[in-house]
């Protein structure tokens, strides 16, 4: 009984702090994805809730991190951001760097950075601070995040099921973001909603 | 983890660093798919290896006009990587062991197969000549490398990753042969670098036994720390909400706490690798480890898979082996556990065989089954009688018998009594051993004169029995007659009981070895069991004297002779109080055995002042005043122990009780001396055991053993358990042992087993042990 009470005394004053913090819990599949509000590197700002009604691609970004770098030299994640943003996918790649960490740069030099990797992400967004990273405890990058149109998260995990840092491991990996868009688009339920998330860790402060 | 001294450079580290990556990607790019005949790679097998960026440039330097990395960028690489391997020549059929040994800059880290939160495990792919076969890479166990909010596993330092290699039966000897290994890895400190190493190792072919090569010992420092299957631990699974429950039973024999055990999941996506992984019992005396679920998780596991590690200075075996492989079916949570055998652990091809490695199972000297337990424990408990810690007491119990005369049915009562005492001294002793091993701590028998506060307590009980056997003063019926002294009666005998228990611990350890050992590993049933059976020896004797009159009037008749009998008795008791003294002077210093001593001293003014002035004789007033001042000597004398205890300071090391050319006694200098070839002794001793100073005396310092130890150049190593040590503590339980002494041989040959000397030793036991080794 003691046990019992005590336990349901700790639920309820995590439940007040977590109220009181403002937070919410990790995302999970199948349950609305955390709400944030980001500027991205052209002064714009970005909240998921302006983009309801449209599919919305979250990717954790960090230019030095040899994996992402692997999927931006080859042009897989370039091609898939051109790919699926001409069907109307809004496509956020998130850099979550702090300052004086690899990957986090001022907006100017962001910019010179995502054209010189070639992004054709729909916008770039600055999460110096790691709030939205750890709100969405995005663990690395490029670390992958499907959101339907009613805001509901449909896949979480890698780019793809071939957790390596070398280009030719592309050849046989199945891109898991492209297949979710594909079947999530086409209205079929989704065949592989988690998967490994692979990378370099979030550079957090 | 060195991680917090490259605070101050990260930021230059980091940009650095992201420079090369980015001419290493500029590089990557254009070598992708090109690994093999590359010009500029004709390097030596131990060059530096370094990170994919340096090895893209050198090739590029060497054929085209690709940007150069600086002098400075090459001499500063985080990683080096060999190919080494245990043999120096091979032979036809023969496998032998190979390691990639990577090493490490402070702070920089690779991974385990599951890198956790982030990174990769290696990528190896061999290129070895015709009918070679080569096992896939073994991983040595990994450590948890926080980096908030992620958590890693992998290897700071250095690793040795292994694969046996089997040469094709029909290979000519003469010639040699080139194995070379490609090797992807990464490198991370804060930000991670891939690199990737192209290492060969040129081998001669003979017709002879594979010698060891120089890296044999490296080798052996690694495979040591694979993993291990082991069949005699139990282990399963089962789902809970949220995670996982992994129970693990260890083997009959095995000593030791799972407390600090962490499982490394050989799949990244089945647990979240943050999350606390408590570990508790189960009701049937299993370790139950609590896992939580990654997030990931694609859909409901089979098998819970992967690597349980302890924590340093614990093993599962007597070989000392940290990691246990675990490879557990997942069964609904409701399941009743009891009902069905423990399921045997799979052995995953993560163990390789060594040719050196010892994969000793589980130490057998615990293993006794409980009946083989209970009758050690009733010898066991006989033989206590004859110790030099209990014979003061027991004499004594002699003279309250005598007291009793011809009173048969008291003298039943009392020996009945006593063996109560006994028995349920041992109980409670046995009982909070138990509640203090299962709340993790690492506990031996003999544990209470581990502690000054016992020591002092107990010398000052000795010092004043002692006071009241030469007649200083005499206590009233009134004071607690602890130890039955000059009294009689039931209560009395219970306390002697008690006090001969409790004196008698010490004493037990070194011939109750495997019987405690096992009493302390077994459920906690057959454990009291064990401790009861203990007890009821050392109280047979005296239940026997007082129910067969027969044996009872052998026993001299009550007369004078008695008060000197005491008054002689009452030396013991202050040889007693010295050895104590002695031993808490180990503890705390001179300083402190001072402090004791001048406690002891107003204890003997207290007894003087009740004995000038008994209470029956004198006024009220004065009965106040005097009983007053022996209080205040009590008190002064308390204090003088409390400050004794308090001024506590550490032992020199090895005690001074180490002869000179005695070494301390650490695991690592066990495997430093074997590795040399040396033949190694090892004297687990304590200060408080005398027959370890019995033996010590009799027999390792005989001139005979000494001049033996010196002609075979054997390494003497002392583990002295004087004051609690957790690291000996468990290398007694990897011998099924909870107390000293313990003897242990390792011969020279470092294949063969080590051999467990008797407790009680002379010199020619430990010469035969000697001899016996050298003649096979």
């Amino acid at each position: 009984m003691r046990r019992r009470a005590f336990a349901m005394a700790a639920v309820l004053a995590l439940g007040l702090t977590t109220v009181a913090a403002g937070v919410r819990p990790a995302p999970e599949i199948g349950k609305p994805a955390p709400a944030f509000t980001l500027p991205d590197s052209r002064g714009a700002k970005h909240s998921l809730a302006q983009y309801q009604g449209k599919w919305v691609v979250l990717e954790w970004l960090n230019y030095g991190c040899p994996y992402v770098q692997k999927h931006y030299r080859s042009g897989n994640i370039p091609g898939q951001q051109e790919k699926w943003r001409a069907k109307g996918v809004v496509w956020l790649a998130i850099a979550s760097s702090a300052p004086g960490e690899q990957g986090h740069y001022e907006a100017a030099k962001m910019n010179v950075e995502s054209q010189k990797k070639g992004s054709k992400a729909s916008a770039v967004l600055l999460d110096p601070a790691g709030t939205v990273g750890r709100l969405y405890d995005a663990k690395v990058t490029p670390h992958m995040f499907v959101i339907d149109p009613k805001g509901t998260v449909v896949y979480m995990g890698g780019i793809d099921n071939v957790p390596t840092p070398r280009d030719r491991d592309l050849e046989r990996a199945t891109q898991l973001v492209d297949a979710a868009l594909e079947e999530g688009m086409a209205g079929k339920a989704i065949s592989t909603p988690t998967s490994r998330p692979y990378g370099c860790n979030v550079k957090y402060r | 983890m060195g991680r917090r001294g490259h605070q101050a450079g990260r930021g230059a580290q980091a940009t650095e660093s992201t420079e090369m990556r980015r001419s290493a990607s500029h590089q990557l790019k254009r070598t992708t798919g090109d690994r093999s005949g590359r010009p500029g790679m004709a390097t030596p097998v131990a060059l530096l290896v370094v990170l994919a960026a340096m090895v893209g440039a050198g090739r590029v330097a060497g054929s085209d006009s690709g940007p150069l990395l600086s002098a400075q960028e090459d001499t500063t690489p985080h990683s080096e990587a060999r190919l080494v391997s245990d043999v120096a020549s091979i032979r036809a059929g023969v496998p032998f062991t190979v390691g990639f040994h990577v090493t490490l800059d402070e702070g920089w880290h690779t991974y385990w197969q599951n890198a956790g939160d982030a990174g990769n495990g290696l990528i190896a792919e061999w290129r070895l000549p015709g009918g070679f076969v080569a096992d896939s890479f073994a991983y040595p166990i990994p450590e948890r490398i926080p980096y908030p909010p992620l958590v890693n596993y992998g290897y700071n330092d250095e690793v040795v990753f292994l694969a046996t290699i089997t040469p094709p039966p029909d290979l000519g000897a003469g010639g040699s042969v080139r194995l070379t290994l490609l090797a992807d890895f990464l490198v991370c400190e804060k930000i991670c670098i891939p690199a990737q190493a192209e290492r060969s190792l040129e081998l001669p072919v003979r017709d002879a036994p594979p010698l060891p090569s120089g890296d044999s010992v490296l080798i052996r420092r690694f495979a040591d720390r694979l993993p291990v299957a082991n069949a005699q631990w139990g282990t399963r699974a089962a789902r809970t909400d949220g995670g996982f429950v992994l129970d693990v039973a260890p083997p009959e024999g095995w000593e030791g706490s799972l407390g600090g055990a962490y499982f490394f999941p050989a799949d990244p996506v089945l647990l979240d690798h943050v999350a606390d992984q408590p570990v508790g019992r189960t009701e049937a005396g299993a370790y139950r480890v609590r896992l939580t679920e990654s997030a990931y998780l694609p859909g409901e596991p089979q098998r819970i898979e992967g690597v349980l590690v302890l924590p340093d200075g614990a093993a599962f075996n007597a070989a000392g082996r940290r990691g246990l492989i675990v490879s557990a079916a997942v069964a609904s949570a409701n399941i009743a556990w009891a009902a069905e055998p423990d399921e045997p652990v799979a052995a995953a091809g993560m163990a390789v065989g060594v040719a050196a490695g010892n994969g000793a199972t589980a130490n057998g000297a615990g293993g006794v089954s409980l009946l083989v337990a209970v009758l050690f424990a009733l010898a066991g408990g006989v033989i206590l009688n004859l110790m030099p810690c209990v014979f003061p007491i027991l004499s004594l119990k002699a003279l309250g018998f005598a007291s009793r005369g011809g009173d048969r049915a008291g003298m039943r009562r009392d020996g009945l009594a006593f063996a109560a005492g006994v028995v349920v001294t041992f109980l409670a002793v046995a009982g909070l051993l138990m509640a203090v091993r299962t709340s993790g701590a690492q506990v031996g028998w003999g544990y209470q004169l581990q502690s000054p506060a016992v020591v002092a307590a107990l010398a000052a009980l000795m010092f004043v029995i002692g006071l009241i056997l030469a007649g200083l003063f005499e206590v009233g019926v009134s004071l607690t007659r602890l130890g039955g002294l000059g009294g009689s009666g039931e209560g009395s005998a219970f306390l002697t009981g008690v006090l001969a228990t409790v004196v008698a611990t010490p004493c037990t350890a070194p011939f109750m070895g495997a019987a405690v050992g096992a009493a302390l590993i077994r459920p906690p049933v057959q454990g009291l069991v064990v401790f009861g059976a203990l007890g009821v020896g050392m109280a047979v004797p005296y239940m026997a004297l007082s129910f067969w009159p027969a044996l009872s009037r052998r026993l001299p008749r009550p007369g004078r002779w008695m008060e000197t009998f005491k008054q002689v008795l009452a030396f013991p008791m202050f040889a007693v109080a010295i050895w104590l003294v002695w031993v808490f002077g180990l503890q705390t210093g001179i300083g402190g055995a001072a402090r004791l001593l001048l406690g002891l001293l107003m204890l003997a003014f207290a007894g003087w002042v009740i004995g000038r002035w008994p209470a029956t004789v004198i006024s009220t007033r004065n009965r106040l005043a005097t009983r007053a001042l022996a209080l205040g000597a009590v008190i002064v004398a308390l204090a003088a122990g409390v400050a004794a205890i308090r001024g506590e300071t550490p032992l020199p090391a090895g005690g001074d009780v180490a002869a000179v050319e005695w070494e301390t006694w650490s695991a690592a200098a066990v495997e430093e001396h074997r590795s040399a070839g040396r033949a190694v002794f090892v004297d687990f001793t304590a200060a408080w055991c005398i027959s370890c100073q019995v033996n010590e005396r009799v027999a390792l310092e005989a001139a005979s053993v000494r001049r033996v130890f010196a002609e075979r150049d054997v390494a003497l190593l002392k583990a002295d358990w004087t004051r609690r040590d957790p690291a000996i503590t468990s290398a007694l339980a990897s011998f099924g042992r909870s107390g000293v002494p313990l003897y242990v041989y390792y011969p020279a040959d470092p294949s063969a087993e080590p051999i467990v000397l008797p407790a009680l030793l002379t010199p020619n036991i430990v010469l035969e042990t000697l001899e016996k080794e050298s003649s096979t």
